[in-house]
């Protein structure tokens, strides 16, 4: 078990283009850490360069107090689950497991015992003598986890390993990382640019964008609290409806409708009264009310929710789309005039999209 | 490192762990049976090879070829019944010393009133060396293979039903 530190960590790319800027973490013993963040943000470059496999070019990587910034790859002590397995076609799943033991010379009995335990934790004891293609998605996951396991390495590395599995696998196959996270108790490091992965898996989450880190905390910090747009976008499904609005003193005014604010909301937009913020609002805080009309564009039922998205309409004319999941089944056809009210509200500063102090409780 | 001496693990691994020596041996078998084929044939006299029976000797030499080759395969599984086909090739290797090359090593043909012998000793003993090589890996091979599947039969006989079938 280890502790991992990230200090001012960067990557620069031939023709200075910079892929990860000033990255700083603090990954505790036994964390299970999640970096998310579209495709592109940095997050694979991150992880890679915990891994060894791309050169830090500012910064150090520190692990249980030791610079490990040069070492190379193979003496790091960590481990890393692919997205696509990386698992030998020729080989067992008992040779693949054993193979990397194998390489360091351990002893043959040694190495058995250790993958029998590992297959054990995995539940693939009954697959050992089967070749990777005899395999299902997430069978093969599990083998790719189980070669790490049995290495025993102080981080275990996951670069987007659920992507290749299907909806239904991805669900079990996260179940039983987390499992076997609680039973192993290992730091680990986790990728993935799907936020319900990092918002079931986590115990923190880094949010990235541009190569920059956004917010780190825990997946109810991010959700509630979203520290600016971007991670109060990308965190939540359907993602959280931004609207420019001006305050009014006791109210706020958007294209098209007016929500009053509570003495606490008051309070706190004090210092933007007859500014334009940005009001955030998820989906699931829109209740059937009345503050909004809602120019109906489509009506999904989910079965415990409705999903219906259309725009403001202030009876004249269509302004800001809006999508809202209603609790219950409901019927709206498109162009009915459906009518919200919002329970939860987030503010953001206009200029600089941060977010503004607290919202009400 | 740490070394682990357990008996039974070692035997457990063989569940999970192939046969590779007997198959390996197999493999030499085969590979010095090739070798011995192709120098059988070289001569520097007449047509004494030239009848019937060289086309007989060539099949049969693909045939062992491939019976080795199977032989290979299976005794990696612990398949104890390949394992004494495999000592039955092996054996044959040995026979067959006693045929084509003794036999060419022993006879003469007459060429422009010369009598010369039809396999000088050089190549008679290549020939007699792959054929012993051939032979006592494959019989080294099966007999390895013999206990080894006999071990694990055994062992499995001790293990539940389920893990058998692992």
């Amino acid at each position: 078990m280890a502790n991992l530190k990230l200090e001012h960590i960067e990557k620069i790319y031939d023709g200075n283009v910079k892929a990860v800027h000033d990255f700083n973490l603090d990954v505790k013993d036994g964390e299970l850490i999640v970096l998310v963040g579209p495709s592109g943000c940095g997050k694979s470059t991150t992880l890679r360069m915990v891994a060894g496999l791309e050169d830090i070019s500012n910064g150090h990587l520190i692990l249980d107090g030791r610079d490990i910034t040069q070492v190379p790859a193979k003496d790091r002590d960590m481990a890393m689950v692919f997205q696509n397995y990386a698992l030998y076609g020729h080989m067992t799943i008992y040779e693949n497991m054993a193979f990397s033991l194998t390489l360091r010379g351990e002893d043959p009995n040694v190495i058995h015992k250790k993958v029998l335990a590992a297959a054990d934790i995995l539940n693939l004891t009954t697959q050992l003598n089967k070749k990777p293609n005899q395999l299902s998605g997430g069978q093969r996951q599990r083998v790719a986890m189980g070669r790490t396991i049995v290495r025993t390495p102080k981080v275990f590395l996951f670069d987007e390993p659920l992507s290749n599995l299907d909806a239904k696998l991805r669900g079990s196959t996260r179940r039983e990382i987390l499992l076997l996270h609680k039973r192993l108790n290992a730091t680990m490091l986790y990728v993935t640019h799907d936020q319900t992965e990092a918002l079931t898996l986590a115990d923190r989450i880094v949010c990235m964008s541009m190569g920059h880190v956004q917010q780190v905390g825990t997946p109810l910090e991010l959700y509630d609290h979203p520290a600016n747009v971007f991670v109060a976008s990308f965190i939540g499904l359907p993602p959280m409806n931004l609207f420019d609005v001006t305050v009014k003193g006791d109210h706020l005014e958007g294209k098209g409708f007016k929500v009053p604010l509570n003495e606490v909301q008051q309070k706190t937009l004090k210092a933007y009264v007859g500014k334009e913020i940005i009001l955030g609002v998820r989906p699931e805080n829109l209740v059937e009310g009345t503050d909004i009309p809602v120019k109906v564009t489509s009506n999904e039922n989910l079965g415990m929710n409705t999903l219906v998205h259309g725009h403001i309409f202030d009876g004249n004319t269509k302004f800001d789309r809006i999508t809202c999941k209603l609790r219950g089944w409901c019927n709206y056809k498109a162009g009915d005039i459906a009518k919200v009210s919002i329970n939860r509200m987030h503010f953001f500063d206009k200029e600089t999209t941060n977010s503004i102090k607290e919202e009400d409780k | 490192m740490k070394k682990e001496t357990d008996p039974q693990i070692a035997v457990d691994r063989m569940r999970y762990i192939k046969n590779k020596f007997s198959a390996n041996m197999a493999l030499l078998t085969i590979l010095f049976n090739v070798f011995y084929f192709v120098n059988i044939y070289k001569s520097d006299v007449s047509n004494y090879y030239y009848n019937i029976l060289i086309g007989g000797s060539i099949v049969f030499n693909l045939l062992y070829l491939l019976a080795a080759f199977l032989c290979s395969e299976e005794v990696k599984q612990y398949h104890e019944k390949y394992c004494w086909f495999l000592l039955v090739l092996g054996l044959i290797q040995f026979v067959r010393i006693f045929i084509i090359p003794t036999q060419a090593h022993n006879a003469y043909v007459v060429i422009a009133n010369v009598e010369r012998q039809v396999m000088y000793d050089s190549q008679y003993f290549r020939c007699v060396i792959y054929l012993v090589i051939s032979g006592v890996c494959a019989v080294l091979g099966a007999l390895k293979g013999v206990k080894l599947s006999r071990t694990l039969k055994a062992y499995e006989a001790t293990l539940g039903e389920e893990k058998r079938r692992d």
